[in-house]
C-alpha cells in the first residue's frame, strides 16, 4: 500500500533508526503514523509493516490486539483521550469524562456520527503532575476544567466549520 | 399340690409362648410372596442399571469412560463419538455410541454409578436376568436407557457442556 | 536441548529442600531441580524452548530474596538455598491454579485432556477445587483450524508453549496470541484457519485440552489405550512414534514420551498419517487374475499358483526380475535378498534409489566417523544442506538444525535450487540451479574454513562422480566433515545395507556375479517374471515384457498391481515387528500395533512361498527375530548392541570402511521429491494427508 509522502517521511524515519535484523522495533511507531493517517489500522497496512519489519502479519496482528491506542475501528478526525486514572480521577477527571461523553452523545471508543472526535477513556497519559489531563491526538491539555474542555471541543468543532 | 402347680406352670409357659405367635399372627407380613408376587425392593437397591435422559430428553451420558474406569470387574464398554449439530444425542460435547454392560460380570458394587460425574448411570430395580444365555446377559445401550414418554416434546434450549461450576 | 550444554566446566553449589545439589553455571534451576528428581511444577516452561515466565507456578522460596522466584528463569547460584515446597509456596500455587481456573471450564468428563492433563494434575495435588471467583465463566465456542487443529479458548491458560513450539521448533510461526488481559487467546495465521504444516506439535505440547486434534477427538481416553513404541515410516528420518491403540484400532501418534532420536517431534505423517492402514481400499486377500481379471483365491491357492510359475520358469532358465520396496523391514529385505540369490539364482535385484550412498561410501574409504547421525546434526558448529528442501522432505533433520541454531548458536549454509525455510535462520543462503551447486560451495569455501566442524547433508543432485568432487572439494576445507546422503523412504538405507542392489551383496560386498538392475529388468523385454514387493514400479513407467508374469505384495491395488497377475496382501508397517535403519544410518525396532484381517508381512509371504518351493530349509526361518540374529551375525556395520534395540533405542550401524567398487548407475538414482504431505505411495491412501492444505515454498512441486 501507498502513503501520503508525509506519512511515508516518518516511516522511513523511524525505520531507518533500527539496525538490519531488528526492524521489528519499529513496528509500533510505524503503525501508530499509519494509522494517523486513516484513523484506523486495517488489514492492508498491517501487511504493510510486517514486510517492512520483517515479522509476521501475525506478529503485527498481536501487537495491534494488545496495544489499546492502536484501533481496528475507525476513529474520528479528533481523537480526544481523557484520562480517569488516579491522579487525574482525584482532580476531576471523571466529571471531565462524564460531560464529554453528555455533550458529544457518544462512549469510550465511539465517533460522532459526522467522524469529526472519536472518545477514549484512558489509563493514564503520563501527566499526573498537571492533572486532570485531556489529550488531543498528540496534544496534551494540563489542569482541565469543565469550560476549558468546552472551549477546546468549541475550538475543534469550530475550525471544521 | 406339687402337680397342679406343675400343670398350671406348663400352661402358663404355652400361653406365654403362644401369646407371641398371636401376637406376630396379628401384625403384617415380613416375607415376600415373591415370586408369585412382586418382590418388594428398597429405594437404594442396586439392580440393572439405567440411563439417564436429561430434560431435553438428550442422553445425559457423555461418554467419559470414568464409570468403566471405576469398574472393579472391566464389565463396562463404552464407544464415544462426536454430537454433531443435526444429530445431537447428549447434552455434551460428545456421547456414548456403543455402551455395553456385561452382566455376566457385574458385581452391583456400584462404583460406576459413585463415578458418573453426569449422573448418567444409575441402579435400576430389575434384577430378574438369569439366563440360559451368557451372550444375552450383555446389555447394550438400548436396553438400558430409559424411554421417552410417549408424549415427550423437546424442548428447544441449546445446551452447553456440563458445567459444574466451583 | 538444555539451556546449559555450552557451560564451561565449572560447577555450581546449591540446596534445594536441604538437599546439596551441583549444576554447571547457567543451568536454570528448574533443569537442575528435575535432574535431582524435585519436581518443580510448570505450564509455560518447556525444555528447548525460549522462557515466557507467564504461569507463575514454579514459584520458589529462595533465602535472602524477599519474594518468591520464578525457577524457571532463575539460573543458578554459588551457595543459594532453596526451598521448593513450603506452606508460602503451596498457597501461591493455590493461587496460581485458581486464577488459572477462573475461566477454564471444569468440562474434564467430556475433555480429551482429561486423565493426561497438567493442570488437572496441579489441582489434584494442590487442591484449588473450590473457588472464590462467582463471576459468571467466559465462554468462547470452539473453532476448527484446520483439518487437524481444534482450538477451544475456554480451556486455555495462555502457557505460549503452542506459541513458542510453532516458531521456534517447527520454524513455521503459525500461531500468536492477540488482544490481551481476560480476552487473550491464540490465533492462528490466517485469521479464522492455520496455513501451516499442521503437524500438530501445539496439539501434542498444550498442557490443557485447549488445542485437539481432529483424528482423536472423543474417540477414547488417555487410560483406556495401549501405547506401542514403534519408527514413523513415511520417510527416511525414522522418528520414533508412540502409537495409542484401542481395540485394534490405531486412534493416536504422539512421542510423549520423547523417547527416541527425535524427543517429541514427529510431522503430519508421523502424528496423523497412520490411517492408511485402515483404508478400505486395502487388499485383503490373495488374487490371481483369471480371464483378465482379479479374483479372490485361498493363501494356498495363491501360493502354490506362483511357485508352481516360479519352479517352471526356473526349470526352463528363464529371467527373474525382483524389486523390493523401500519401506520394508530389514528382515525382510535381507530374506528376500537371500531368497533372490539363493533360491531363484539370480542378482535381478533392485529397490527405487534416492541417494548416492555407495560412492559416498567409497570416496570415504579410508576415513573414520564420517557419516553424521541426527544427533550430530544437533551438536554440530555448522551445517551445509546441499540440494534438498529439508523442511518438506527431512522435517527432522530439519528441526534439529533449527534447535542447533536456537540452543548451540550453529551456522547453517544452504545451497538449494529453489527458497527453503531454512533460509530463514542460516548464515549465508544461495539459490542455485541444479547443475550449478560447485560454482556455489566454491564461493562459499572461505567461509567454511573459517568453521570448526561441518556436517553436510545433500540430496539426488550430487550422485556419482559428483559425490566425489564433494568429499575432495570438502576435505580441502581442512576441517573435519561428517556426511548425510538424504534418501527418501524409511529403509532406503537398509535396502542398500542388506544389499538389495544388482552389484553389491549385503554389507556393500560386490556381487561377484551382478544381475539387471531396476531401470533394467523394466525395459528387458523377454523378462520372464517379474516380483515386486511392496513397490510400485510401474507408477509412470511401463514393463516393456509382454511375457512377464508378475507378482505383487502390496496393500493397496496400484499400477503395478493393475499388471500383476498374482497380488499378494502384505501388512503395513504399523502392522510389522522388524528393524529399520534411517537416513543417518540408525537401526530402530518397529513392533505391530495392531494388526489386519487378511494381511500377511512381506518376510511372511516371501517365507511360505520359499516353503512351497521347497526352499525353507536353505533360506531359513522367516521369524523376524531369526532373520535378524543373522543380520547382527553376518551383515557387516550391524554388528550393534542389542540392549539399545530391545529398549526401543537408535543403533547407530557402522557400514564399511573401504573401496566400494562398483559401477553406480547414477540414472536410476531419483529421489522421489516428497513434501510433508506425501509419502511415496502411500500419501495419497492417507485420508488425512490428502485433506490437509500445503504449506507454500515446496522445493519440488510435481
Amino acid at each position: 500500500m501507498t502513503f501520503t509522502p508525509e506519512t511515508e517521511q516518518k516511516l522511513q524515519a523511524i525505520w531507518s533508526r533500527y539496525p538490519a535484523g531488528r526492524k521489528r522495533s519499529a513496528v509500533i511507531p510505524m503503525l501508530m503514523y499509519a494509522q494517523d493517517e486513516t484513523g484506523q489500522v486495517t488489514q492492508e497496512m498491517i501487511a504493510e509493516v510486517a514486510k517492512r519489519c520483517e515479522v509476521t502479519p501475525l506478529q503485527v496482528e498481536e501487537v495491534v490486539g494488545y496495544y489499546s491506542m492502536l484501533n481496528k475501528q475507525k476513529m474520528g478526525k479528533h481523537h480526544v483521550q481523557v484520562c480517569t486514572n488516579i491522579a487525574c480521577l482525584l482532580m476531576g477527571g471523571e466529571e471531565l469524562w462524564h460531560h464529554t461523553t453528555k455533550r458529544l452523545g457518544i462512549g469510550h471508543k465511539q465517533v460522532t456520527a459526522d467522524g469529526l472526535i472519536s472518545l477514549e477513556e484512558v489509563e493514564c497519559a503520563g501527566a499526573c503532575s498537571w492533572a486532570p489531563c485531556v489529550v488531543d491526538g498528540y496534544e496534551y491539555h494540563h489542569h482541565m476544567t469543565i469550560e476549558k474542555l468546552d472551549q477546546l471541543l468549541d475550538s475543534i468543532e469550530n475550525k471544521v466549520q | 399340690m406339687a402337680l397342679i402347680t406343675n400343670i398350671l406352670n406348663n400352661a402358663a409357659a404355652v400361653a406365654k409362648g403362644m401369646s407371641v405367635t398371636l401376637v406376630e399372627m396379628l401384625q403384617p407380613t415380613i416375607t415376600d410372596a415373591y415370586p408369585e408376587g412382586p418382590a418388594k425392593l428398597e429405594e437404594r437397591y442396586r439392580g440393572v442399571h439405567v440411563l439417564q435422559r436429561d430434560e431435553n430428553g438428550l442422553e445425559k451420558c457423555v461418554g467419559c469412560f470414568l464409570c468403566a474406569a471405576a469398574c472393579p470387574s472391566n464389565c463396562i464398554y463404552i464407544e464415544a463419538a462426536e454430537n454433531t449439530e443435526e444429530g445431537r444425542i447428549s447434552g455434551g460435547e460428545r456421547y456414548a455410541s456403543v455402551y455395553n454392560i456385561d452382566y455376566s460380570r457385574c458385581i452391583f458394587c456400584g462404583f460406576c454409578v459413585e463415578a458418573c460425574p453426569t449422573d448418567a448411570i444409575t441402579h435400576g430395580h430389575k434384577f430378574e436376568i438369569a439366563s440360559y444365555n451368557t451372550s444375552t446377559l450383555v446389555y447394550r445401550k438400548e436396553q438400558m436407557l430409559t424411554p421417552l414418554p410417549a408424549d415427550f416434546k423437546p424442548l428447544v434450549v441449546k445446551q452447553e457442556a456440563p458445567s459444574a461450576g466451583h | 536441548m538444555s539451556t546449559s550444554t555450552a557451560a564451561p566446566p565449572t560447577v555450581v553449589n546449591f540446596t534445594v529442600d536441604g538437599r546439596q545439589l551441583s549444576a554447571p553455571p547457567g543451568t536454570l534451576l528448574i533443569d537442575a531441580c528435575k535432574r535431582a528428581g524435585i519436581e518443580i511444577p510448570a505450564f509455560c516452561y518447556y525444555e528447548g524452548y525460549s522462557l515466557q515466565a507467564a504461569c507463575r507456578m514454579c514459584l520458589v522460596e529462595v533465602e535472602k530474596m524477599p519474594k518468591l522466584q520464578t525457577a524457571c528463569t532463575l539460573p543458578v547460584m554459588e551457595g543459594m538455598i532453596v526451598r521448593s515446597e513450603t506452606e508460602q509456596i503451596h498457597k501461591a500455587r493455590k493461587g496460581t491454579l485458581e486464577f488459572l481456573l477462573t475461566n477454564h471450564p471444569l468440562d474434564c468428563p467430556v475433555c480429551d485432556k482429561g486423565g493426561e492433563c497438567e493442570l488437572q494434575d496441579m489441582v489434584f495435588r494442590y487442591g484449588a477445587g473450590e473457588s472464590r471467583f462467582t463471576e459468571i465463566k467466559n465462554h468462547e465456542p470452539e473453532r476448527q483450524w484446520s483439518p487437524v487443529v481444534f482450538y477451544d479458548p475456554a480451556r486455555c491458560i495462555l502457557c505460549y508453549r503452542c506459541v513458542r513450539a510453532c516458531n521456534e521448533g517447527m520454524g513455521v510461526g503459525a500461531l500468536g496470541v492477540t488482544n490481551r488481559g481476560v480476552v487473550s487467546e491464540i490465533a492462528p495465521n490466517m485469521v479464522d484457519h492455520l496455513d501451516c504444516d499442521e503437524c500438530g506439535a501445539c496439539i501434542d505440547i498444550c498442557p490443557v485440552g485447549a488445542l485437539t486434534s481432529n483424528t482423536y477427538r472423543y474417540k477414547t481416553r488417555p487410560w483406556e489405550m495401549q501405547h506401542v513404541g514403534t519408527v514413523c515410516t513415511h520417510c527416511s528420518n525414522g522418528c520414533k512414534t508412540t502409537l495409542g491403540v484401542r481395540n485394534d484400532e490405531i486412534v493416536r501418534g504422539n512421542n510423549r514420551d520423547r523417547s527416541g532420536i527425535n524427543g517429541e517431534f514427529l510431522c503430519v505423517k508421523g502424528r496423523y498419517g497412520f490411517d492408511v492402514s485402515t483404508n478400505e481400499e486395502r487388499v485383503t486377500s490373495p488374487m490371481i487374475r483369471i480371464n483378465g481379471k482379479l479374483e479372490a483365491v485361498s493363501w494356498s491357492k495363491a501360493l502354490g499358483f506362483v511357485a508352481e510359475k516360479f519352479r517352471s520358469v526356473s526349470t526352463a532358465g528363464g529371467s527373474f526380475g525382483v524389486v523390493a520396496g523401500p519401506h520394508l523391514t530389514n528382515e525382510e529385505l535381507f530374506y528376500l535378498q537371500k531368497f533372490t540369490r539363493a533360491g531363484l539364482k539370480t542378482s535381478n535385484l533392485d529397490h527405487a534409489r534416492s541417494g548416492d550412498l555407495v560412492t559416498l561410501l567409497d570416496a570415504l574409504s579410508g576415513k573414520t566417523d564420517a557419516l553424521a547421525t541426527s544427533d550430530d546434526c544437533y551438536n554440530t558448529k555448522a551445517a551445509l544442506v546441499i540440494g534438498s528442501d529439508l523442511s518438506q522432505q527431512h522435517p527432522f533433520l530439519a528441526f534439529q538444525l533449527r534447535a542447533d541454531v536456537r540452543h548451540h548458536k550453529a551456522n547453517i549454509y544452504t545451497v538449494t535450487p529453489g527458497p527453503v525455510r531454512e533460509a530463514k535462520y542460516s548464515a549465508q543462503s544461495i539459490e542455485v540451479p541444479v547443475g550449478g551447486e560447485f560454482d556455489a560451495l566454491r564461493n562459499l569455501t572461505e567461509t567454511l574454513k573459517g568453521e570448526q566442524e561441518l556436517v553436510i547433508l545433500f540430496g539426488d543432485s550430487i550422485k556419482g562422480q559428483r559425490v566425489r568432487d564433494l568429499v575432495e572439494w570438502a576435505s580441502g576445507l581442512g576441517i573435519p566433515v561428517k556426511y548425510v546422503c538424504l534418501v527418501d523412504y524409511s529403509n532406503s538405507r537398509g535396502a542398500m545395507d542388506m544389499g538389495v542392489m544388482p552389484n553389491l551383496l549385503p554389507g556393500y560386498e560386490v556381487d561377484p556375479h551382478p544381475g539387471m538392475s531396476l531401470g533394467q529388468m523394466l525395459s528387458h523385454e523377454t523378462l520372464d517374471v517379474l516380483w515386486v514387493v511392496g513397490a510400485n514400479p510401474l507408477r509412470g513407467k511401463t514393463l516393456a515384457s509382454k511375457q512377464a508374469f508378475v507378482v505383487t505384495q502390496t496393500m493397496f491395488l496400484e499400477e503395478t498391481s493393475e499388471r500383476a497377475d498374482v497380488v499378494f496382501p502384505s501388512a503395513s508397517a504399523y502392522e510389522k515387528n522388524g528393524t529399520v535403519t534411517n537416513v543417518t544410518g540408525q537401526v530402530q525396532r518397529l513392533k505391530a500395533a495392531v494388526r489386519t484381517m487378511g494381511a500377511k508381512t512381506d518376510l511372511e509371504i516371501c517365507g511360505l512361498l520359499a516353503k512351497e518351493l521347497g526352499l525353507a530349509v536353505e533360506i531359513g526361518v522367516w521369524s523376524h527375530d531369526v532373520v535378524f540374529k543373522e543380520i547382527h551375525k553376518s551383515v557387516r556395520g550391524y554388528n550393534v548392541p542389542l540392549p539399545i534395540l530391545i529398549t526401543g533405542g537408535a543403533a547407530a550401524t557402522n557400514p564399511v570402511n573401504g573401496r566400494v567398487a562398483v559401477d553406480v548407475r547414477i540414472e536410476d538414482i531419483q529421489s522421489a521429491g516428497d513434501t510433508l504431505f506425501t509419502s511415496g505411495e502411500l500419501g495419497r491412501y492417507s485420508k488425512l494427508l490428502t485433506s490437509v492444505p500445503e504449506f507454500p515454498g515446496a522445493l519440488y512441486k510435481r
